[in-house]
């Protein structure tokens, strides 16, 4: 039970000379939820693809669920479900064909939440049957949500999930993962810097910063800890999670 | 003897305070203010995860602290529900000392506005007297 479900060791990652990720180690643990922060451009995108293998790291290795990340089971992959930052792929097919292709893919595929979560999300049969470039950005993202969550998966991994959702969209999806941590103990980790969100679904925060995990904990100890001290240390004034993030990543 | 119903508790994101703990501290006022009597079912962490979106993690947390604290018990196959205490423990002093956290934050913003004392305490016995 106490093993990594990812590991990431030494892994570095650069673009054109410029080191993204320098050495980076990081671990994730079963039933974990995890929020990953950072300032914009700080990697977070780089450092989900390459756990989940979709870009290749220049050094060091990625084991998801004991197996290198490079040569993963098909009964490994089936339990991974990613929701990219941006999704511009299947821009052609419609959410209907685009479903029934992913469901054809995987093991297992949850029909009844799929149907639910397009009725209750707005997606009529007029849009299952428009061509997905054709559908607004917060929408696009509910069907990228729709179309991870399909395969029940195990280990969740969510990129600004919910950077193009309207507040009640955000509230919706966030039910949607708090089920998921309800019902299968799902492993969660997903960057996002709409700190509110985060505080309530994610217990564990990590923050990235110069290539590296800097800072990780539990949420409610982090904010216990920390303290600012003002006016020439006469009185310590409790930080929010968002002066957190302003001290740590700076 | 009632069953409370989620809706009970508030929550804020953004605080210094962490979510659970704003959950201890609105049942301990609560229950100090007899709004929750002894006996009186709990509502499941999952209907309070689910209601206030949080992880129910965060919801046991408080739970089980307040369990330790003696406030609650769980009763087999029931859930929580708020202990039967004596009546001491509800004294005018121990409700007060509820309220510091509150007044704490409010007393360093007063300092960081530069406000006098009598100023403040004024205008909080106005609001006193304006919610009552």
């Amino acid at each position: 039970m106490n093993t990594p479900i990812v590991q990431l060791s030494s892994i570095r990652k650069q673009f054109g000379g410029k080191p993204v990720l320098n050495g980076l180690d990081w671990q994730v643990m079963p039933g974990q939820v995890v929020g990953l922060l950072g300032r914009n451009g700080a990697g977070k995108s780089t450092l989900l693809e390459c756990l989940l293998g979709l870009r290749e790291a220049d050094a060091g290795t990625v084991t998801l669920y004991g197996e290198d990340v490079n040569a993963l089971s098909d009964a490994t992959r089936a339990r991974i479900g990613y929701v990219p930052q941006k999704c511009d792929l299947f821009e052609w097919m419609t959410p209907r064909q685009m479903l029934g292709y992913f469901k054809a893919l995987y093991p297992r595929w949850n029909e009844a939440k799929v149907e639910g979560l397009l009725a209750r999300w707005g997606f009529d049969r007029f849009k299952l049957d428009t061509s997905i470039g054709k559908l607004s950005g917060g929408e696009q993202q509910r069907l990228a949500i729709i179309r991870a969550l399909g395969p029940d998966p195990e280990l969740l991994v969510l990129d600004e999930p919910v950077a193009s959702l309207d507040p009640v969209g955000r509230r919706e999806f966030l039910r949607e993962l708090i089920d998921g941590v309800v019902e299968r103990s799902t492993t969660v980790v997903f960057s996002t810097h709409i700190l509110s969100d985060l505080e309530r679904v994610a217990l564990d925060v990590a923050f990235l910063k110069d290539g590296r995990i800097t800072l990780q904990g539990q949420l409610d100890e982090l904010l216990e800890g920390a303290h600012r001290v003002v006016g020439a240390g006469a009185r310590a004034e409790p930080l929010s999670l968002e002066d957190l993030f302003i001290e740590v990543t700076q | 003897m009632t069953t409370h119903s989620a809706q009970l508790f508030s929550i804020s994101t953004g605080s210094p305070e962490p979510i659970y703990r704003q959950l201890v501290e609105q049942v301990r006022r609560l229950v100090a203010a007899g709004q929750m009597a002894p006996g009186d079912g709990m509502p499941s962490v999952r209907e309070v995860a689910q209601t206030l979106t949080l992880n129910p993690m965060t919801v046991s947390k408080a739970y089980g602290l307040l369990e330790m604290e003696g406030l609650l018990t769980r009763k087999r196959g029931m859930g929580m529900s708020v202990a039967e205490r004596p009546a001491a423990g509800h004294s005018a002093a121990a409700r007060a000392e509820l309220l510091r956290p509150t007044l704490e934050r409010a007393a360093l913003e007063a300092r960081q506005l530069e406000l006098d004392p009598d100023t403040v305490l004024s205008l909080f016995t106005h609001i006193l007297k304006e919610q009552a």
